[in-house]
């Protein structure tokens, strides 16, 4: 993993230092709070309903079990003994007291962390596949280009007021597991005739209130010439984007309103000026940051193989653990394991102090002290060996976090909604709730097989419910919560937003709205192995409408 | 009717003016004020940004029915009773926030 060099432990230290001094002037009344306001906000500090919400970044998803043990060490000292990982990778604690924050903020800088650019209109934590350095599908690790991003874009002084916020997503893989086409701009590792890597950038996605899928702006840029690029779009985004109007100022709608051409040609121009000057990348430093993120030294293991239809027998639980939270390792004898966040019942990715604990445990002991988040509201052992594998899954058993159903229809993505949001029109955590104690049987989850539902409390989609398979968005109606259900969006790389199929529902029917979904997709799939996706997209939206409003 | 309601600054917890004109945690306890009193209220809502240990500050609609308010917003509903979530991982119920030592406020 990164370590922190001397320049980003001076600025962590020092910006620390800055904003405990703020907090005291205005604890003093010495600072106004509209003075206060954009400086809490840029260093992650928002406040929300019921209390302030802090919100810290964990670069491209990465953690060490030190880093977690600070986690449960803040939320059990600071907070109310739980957090909440997000669809960005990041943390948050929903209960600080402003007093605390310049202590919680020296205490994450003492393993090197912090909040900055967890808010604002800024690049916010560049985010990358949870399975980055592990994957058996992976063309290159993408965490160390992530690296050199977060070094590039913290505290960039040209891109710290731009004309709203900014996220970038990257992955090694062709599996996109990371939604890169939803992202203001997304990078996929390509590889060219030459046989060197570089990579696919694609600009102008995102979710929100005008849902995106980000179009391809150039098919190979090399990779020592990347942040020149990068530098590029971003120049011409902070001169054209719009300031005008906050809800069109994404660089989507810039991309939509000029056209992907206009802007690729802006983009071109600027590059010709800056490639090959100072943003040019040193092989010698791509190597350095490199090195961080080499390899554990994987042991040679022994042949070992599971077998998973005889242990889902004798173990059932333990079975249905292996077949849906194991992902392929690039490495003989290893596997990657997700913790399920999302137990039947629970709050999606909520975890408390004890839990985060014994996750940084067992990375600790069975899994190379790595952990990742992952942008679905889970964590992730990378690198587990496959002979340790019913040890790690009974040490999850212990902490309450082995749902074997990665994937499948608990598995939800649930933005915290109208429960904690200042911004949400409806609650989202307890619709999540009801839907999965409505599937929580495990043969019935087995059966549907894999199904995104992701659940939004505002048009702002923190949710992604644009891109769930069955999306749900909570609006706000004459006083009273109504929930409308998107169908077909899918934010791999077969993007698509889904649609609207029909008036919404009120809360207390839309597990039963979702169901009627279920049962038409098993109803009219060829096989068990058609996913739900596959068969919305070969039957179209007319058999759902029809089983959710009938004829008329 | 309407009441006035903000964050109290270093607990950041919901809180209401009362009518002795010290900000509470409890709805029940908060003053009403009729479609004749906007001068009050605004005066109230004025001195309070001044003080700043208040933010936040919104104008909220309630009724009024023997005696008990409710604010017509579900999300102000939510704020006075904390998130609806049934049980926190802990099992605990949600709580809201609470003032601390020195979140008392009077304007």
């Amino acid at each position: 993993m990164y370590r922190y060099d001397e320049f980003d432990a001076a600025f962590v230290m020092g910006r620390t230092a800055q904003f405990a001094d703020q907090v005291k002037r205005r604890l003093s009344g010495e600072m106004t709070e509209e003075q206060f306001r954009p400086l809490r906000l840029m260093n992650g500090l928002y406040l929300q309903l019921h209390a302030y919400m802090l919100r810290i970044a964990v670069p491209y998803g990465t953690l060490s079990g030190k880093q977690m043990r600070m986690f449960a060490h803040i939320a059990r000292t600071y907070d109310r003994g739980y957090g909440h990982f997000t669809t960005r990778q990041n943390i948050q604690f929903n209960w600080p007291r402003l007093k605390d924050i310049p202590a919680i903020l020296e205490e994450l800088a003492s393993v090197e962390m912090h909040a900055i650019q967890t808010s604002g209109n800024c690049i916010r934590n560049v985010t990358a596949d949870h399975f980055a350095g592990a994957a058996a599908d992976e063309i290159i690790d993408p965490r160390p280009i992530a690296e050199i991003l977060r070094q590039w874009s913290s505290l960039h002084p040209e891109f710290s007021y731009l004309p709203r916020k900014f996220k970038i997503a990257v992955t090694g893989a062709p599996n996109d597991r990371a939604a890169i086409r939803f992202h203001d701009i997304g990078l996929q590792a390509a590889t060219n005739a030459a046989g060197d890597i570089g990579w696919e950038v694609w600009v102008g996605g995102g979710l929100g209130r005008t849902p995106m899928i980000g179009k391809l702006i150039n098919s190979y840029v090399p990779n020592e010439h990347l942040l020149a690029y990068l530098e590029s779009i971003m120049r011409v985004y902070n001169r054209y984007g719009r300031r005008d109007n906050k809800y069109k100022a994404r660089i989507k709608i810039l991309v939509h309103e000029e056209g992907l051409e206009t802007i690729k040609g802006q983009v071109e121009a600027e590059f010709a000026e800056v490639r090959g000057g100072v943003l040019t990348l040193p092989a010698e430093e791509v190597d350095r940051i490199t090195a961080y993120f080499a390899p554990p030294a994987f042991k040679t293991q022994p042949a070992t193989k599971i077998d998973v239809a005889y242990q889902s027998i004798i173990d059932p639980a333990y079975g249905r653990w292996l077949d849906h939270n194991i992902n392929s390792h690039r490495e003989p004898g290893y596997v990657s394991v997700t913790i399920s966040l999302k137990p039947v019942g629970g709050a999606p990715g909520d975890a408390t102090d004890k839990q985060m604990d014994d996750i940084a445990d067992i990375a600790e002991r069975y899994g190379f002290d790595e952990l990742r988040v992952t942008h679905e509201q889970n964590l992730v052992l990378p690198h587990v060996a496959i002979s340790d594998l019913r040890a790690v899954y009974e040490a999850l058993v212990a902490t309450g976090f082995a749902d074997g159903n990665t994937g499948l229809i608990t598995d939800m993505i649930c933005c915290p909604g109208l429960d904690f949001c200042a911004l949400a029109n409806a609650r989202s955590i307890p619709l999540a709730q009801e839907i999965s104690r409505k599937f929580a049987e495990p043969k019935r989850q087995a059966e549907i097989g894999e199904l995104k539902i992701k659940i939004s409390g505002c048009i702002n989609a923190c949710g992604h419910h644009h891109v769930g398979h069955i999306g749900i968005l909570g609006v706000e109606k004459k006083g009273g919560e109504l929930y409308q259900i998107t169908l077909g969006g899918d934010a791999t790389e077969q993007a698509a937003v889904g649609k609207i199929i029909g008036p919404g529902f009120e809360a207390e029917h839309v597990p039963g709205a979702i169901e009627t979904l279920v049962d038409t997709y098993i109803a009219r799939r060829e096989s068990a192995d058609e996913t739900f996706i596959q068969a919305y997209r070969r039957l179209g939206e007319a058999p759902f409408k029809e089983a959710l409003y009938g004829n008329a | 009717m309407e009441i006035l309601t903000g964050n109290e600054l270093t607990s950041g917890g919901t809180v209401y003016l009362d009518a002795s004109g010290t900000w509470v945690e409890s709805l029940a306890a908060a003053r009403v004020f009729s479609n004749e009193e906007t001068a009050e209220r605004d005066a109230a809502l004025a001195a309070t940004k001044a003080g700043g240990r208040v933010i936040s500050l919104e104008i909220e609609e309630v009724t009024l029915e023997q005696g008990v308010i409710t604010p017509k917003r579900l999300r102000e509903r939510i704020r006075a009773a904390g998130p609806t979530a049934p049980l926190t991982l802990k099992g605990e119920i949600y709580d809201r926030q609470h003032l601390g030592e020195d979140g008392h406020v009077s304007i």
